[in-house]
């Protein structure tokens, strides 16, 4: 809402600035434009009645030289009523040589007209060429307070000349009659007028009611004489003037006043007509910008509400990114074992720390038999919920697998067939799988497309296992798996990890990188796998510190401790030897190092058991002797019995149960035997290897 | 490793049966077995220890003879082990089972 008003207000202040100007300088323009109209006006004026008097007055002169004939001498008296026929101030006759020698005026008579320089403009006639001279009125010399104006004729020939003289006060009262019609007619501007009124009286000979109003005098039309004295002049036909403002007929008028022949001249322009244009201006500027600033609002609110939208859909599918993170980290997690099985024999640990935008890294550990622990590491390519649940889905059927076939490469030979059977998101994963046989230390393992494990025989020995089995899973159809072994010798460890570890990156974007991986594990003091996890994670963390966490990081450590401790005992492949079994249980369990385990209370139960599986293999196996492995298994505290049998191959696991369900009659008698230990156990493997048929079941306290 | 004490009463006949009752044992079970003019068994099992399929087979055998002779067969004071040996077979419903006589029962 801010971010609008701010806008606005910029908008605001961007066109008052403009306005500003835009009224400055149209005004001022108007102004000079008013100047240059008045000036045009009032000399236009002055001219037209200058022009006229002197039209009038060469009519005079003309009219004299025509009656006088010649350069005469006439008598004062002739001259008298000449100059009064001609309704004139003044007539005189003047020689070829400049010396008046007739005129009305004593005084004049036998002046030389070559004496001042005034006089002698009139010399000019006597070329012979031009016919008439006229000067402006001027102050007398002898009195300035009479004014007048004199215009002379030549005689023909140049001859000599008539010069006529017209007082201002004759003037004063034939301008009525020269300029009555003029004042009628002229427009000055559209709506400008002119005002003309005797000096004396203020009574105006000018009628402006035709487009003003009602007026006699210039105090009616509102002039303020007192007022514009200041602006105004006589007139000379070069100097109009200054302009002035005056209140005429109601309306603010731009003015120019000249004083000639006796009468005030008046030009007055009203102010609207020439800020009209300016007012015009700043209304079609003001409406076009509001219309503007409209339909700009309208985008602006178009554009805010889009943004504001969009904001609100972002942050909704932050909220569903993050909500559908959630959920995969969820399944993530819930897929890891929680606890590592508790042995004398090993030590296994693992961690996988998530990134935001979750990986599908995975890994996973589980017994397969008194003598064998399976382990891997994989990573699903792709992020989120989708990755997440192809890990279940993968992480099932490789455990699935490996515990039915036991072998790793064939686990993920099988494993890879059903991902490419079903893989409609075209995900694939890594994954290194391997199985540590317990007796030996050697660890049989598929690599499929997954990084190198670290394998540490000793300190400071740490080496990459760069044995692989074949490309990535769910990648390529049909292939099989290459079966691929090392050792590790009591002691020894694997380290295996995913390429979140290898793949970090630090402020520079260099890569953590295998070189540093090695001497990381070759600094590790404690062998234990849970500290070496640690010791890993951290190392990396301070490699990358401040950077986010681009992808998951795995890491797991399985180190082998010793063989595990076994009571195995073989037996003949008769009833007798199921009695010597039964013996060999009680004589075990019994045991002084076992006493304060506690585990006479699951005597009766595995006695079923053992019943069960060895007289199955004494009656049907064709067995040339079978053996029985009891081992104590820590958590949860229990016993696993193996029985290996040299006879048929034979998966009691995968014959179907009897139907309990059945009323005693339909009953068959036998078929219970497997199907009670199934039920009693609380894990069973069968596996068949080397010509053997190796079943493991376990039964817990 | 089993002790087997038979009484045979008005047709009736009682084994009480102490020890384990599994494929080394069953055998001797069967031989204490006669069923000519037996109307009703009852196997006393208060120091039974366990029983196996074997032991289970034998059971069974004696009920489909007793029945075809409109007899009754009856499981007195089983332990937890082989009343739940029972329970998961089925047969705690095909059999007659009562706990009484004050025997303690594990």
């Amino acid at each position: 809402m801010s971010r609008r008003l701010l806008i606005f207000g910029g908008v605001a202040a961007l066109y008052t600035v403009l306005m500003t100007v835009t009224w400055i300088v149209s005004t001022r323009q108007a102004e000079e434009n008013t100047q240059t109209q008045l000036d045009y006006a009032v000399l236009n004026l002055h001219d037209t009645v200058a022009g006229a008097i002197d039209t009038m007055l060469g009519h005079i002169a003309r009219t004299a030289v025509r009656h006088i004939g010649s350069a005469q001498v006439m008598s004062l008296e002739r001259m008298a009523a000449g100059a009064k026929e001609l309704d004139i101030d003044e007539v005189s006759t003047v020689s070829r040589e400049g010396i008046v020698i007739a005129s009305n005026d004593p005084r004049s008579i036998g002046v030389d007209m070559t004496a001042s320089p005034v006089l002698n403009e009139f010399m000019e006639l006597t070329n012979g060429v031009t016919a008439t001279v006229s000067q402006p009125f001027r102050a007398h010399a002898r009195n300035p307070n009479f004014r007048a104006k004199y215009l002379a004729a030549a005689f023909p020939g140049g001859d000599g000349y008539v010069q006529v003289g017209l007082e201002e006060s004759r003037l004063k009262k034939m301008l009525p009659s020269i300029l009555g019609y003029i004042f009628d007619e002229w427009l000055l501007g559209e709506k400008g007028f002119f005002l003309c009124a005797d000096m004396d009286t203020g009574r105006l000979i000018s009628n402006p009611s035709r487009h003003r109003g009602e007026a006699r005098t210039l105090a009616e039309a509102g002039y303020d004489t007192e007022g514009a004295r200041r602006y105004e002049v006589i007139a000379d036909g070069k100097n109009m003037g200054r302009t002035f403002v005056q209140t005429l007929f109601g309306e603010k008028c731009f003015c120019r006043a000249f004083l000639f022949g006796g009468h005030r001249f008046v030009a007055a322009l009203p102010e609207r007509e020439y800020y009209g244009g300016r007012n015009m201006l700043a209304v079609v500027f003001g409406v076009t910008f509001l219309v503007v600033l409209g339909a700009f609002a309208i985008l602006l609110d178009r554009i805010f509400r889009d943004s504001d939208r969009l904001k609100k859909f972002y942050a909704a599918e932050d909220d569903r990114r993050a909500k559908d993170m959630e959920i995969a980290k969820t399944i993530q997690n819930s897929a890891l074992p929680t606890a590592a099985p508790e042995s004398p024999c090993f030590r296994i640990d693992a961690a996988m720390h998530a990134a935001r935008d979750v990986g599908g890294d995975f890994y996973d550990y589980f017994v397969l038999d008194a003598t064998h622990i399976a382990f891997l590491v994989a990573d699903v390519s792709g992020k989120g919920v989708t990755a997440a649940l192809y890990m279940m889905t993968a992480k099932t059927l490789i455990k699935n697998t490996l515990l039915a076939v036991r072998d790793p490469a064939a686990a993920l030979t099988e494993a890879n067939a059903e991902l490419c059977a079903n893989n409609p998101a075209m995900m694939f994963l890594t994954a290194w799988v391997g199985v540590l046989d317990l007796e030996t230390g050697v660890v049989t393992f598929a690599n499929a497309g997954h990084n190198p494990p670290v394998a540490i025989a000793g300190p400071k020995s740490a080496a990459f296992v760069r044995k692989t089995s074949g490309p990535v899973l769910a990648f390529i159809d049909g292939v099989k798996y290459a079966a691929r072994t090392m050792r590790l010798p009591p002691g020894g460890t694997l380290f295996l990890y995913t390429d979140g570890v290898t793949e970090a990156t630090d402020a520079k974007n260099g890569l953590f990188g295998e070189e540093r991986l090695l001497d990381a594990l070759n600094a590790v003091t404690d062998p234990d796998p849970h500290a070496i996890c640690g010791v890993v994670r951290t190392v990396v963390a301070a490699f990358s510190e401040g950077m986010p966490q681009a992808d998951d990081i795995t890491v797991m450590a399985v180190r082998y401790l010793k063989p595990p401790k076994l009571y195995s005992r073989k037996f003949p492949p008769r009833q007798e030897g199921v009695a010597n079994a039964s013996e060999f249980l009680d004589e075990t369990i019994g045991r002084e190092e076992l006493r304060d385990k506690q585990l006479s209370p699951l005597l009766p139960s595995l006695h079923v058991i053992l019943d069960e599986m060895c007289s199955n293999i004494v009656r049907y196996s064709n067995a040339a002797g079978f053996e029985v492995d009891i081992e104590i298994v820590e958590t949860p505290l229990g016993v696993r019995l193996t029985f290996i049998d040299d006879g048929d191959a034979y998966d009691p696991l995968a014959h179907a149960d009897p139907d309990t369900t059945l009323p005693a009659a339909e009953r068959p008698i036998g078929g219970l035997g497997i199907f009670m230990v199934k039920r009693m156990a609380s894990s069973i493997a069968y596996r068949r290897s080397h010509g053997r048929n190796i079943l493991s079941v376990v039964l817990s306290a | 490793m089993i002790q087997i004490d038979s009484k045979l009463e008005d047709g009736k006949l009682t084994l009480k049966v102490a020890g384990r009752l599994d494929t080394n044992t069953s055998p001797e079970l069967s031989d204490k077995l006669s069923c000519d003019g037996v109307s009703s068994v009852v196997f006393d099992f208060s120091e039974l220890e366990y029983i196996s399929s074997a032991g289970l087979r034998v059971l069974m055998s004696v009920q489909k003879t007793v029945m075809a002779t409109g007899g009754s067969v009856v499981i007195v004071n089983p332990n937890s082990i082989v009343m739940g040996v029972l329970d998961m077979t089925g047969l705690s419903g095909v059999f007659e089972i009562v706990q009484d006589q004050g025997a303690p029962q594990q």
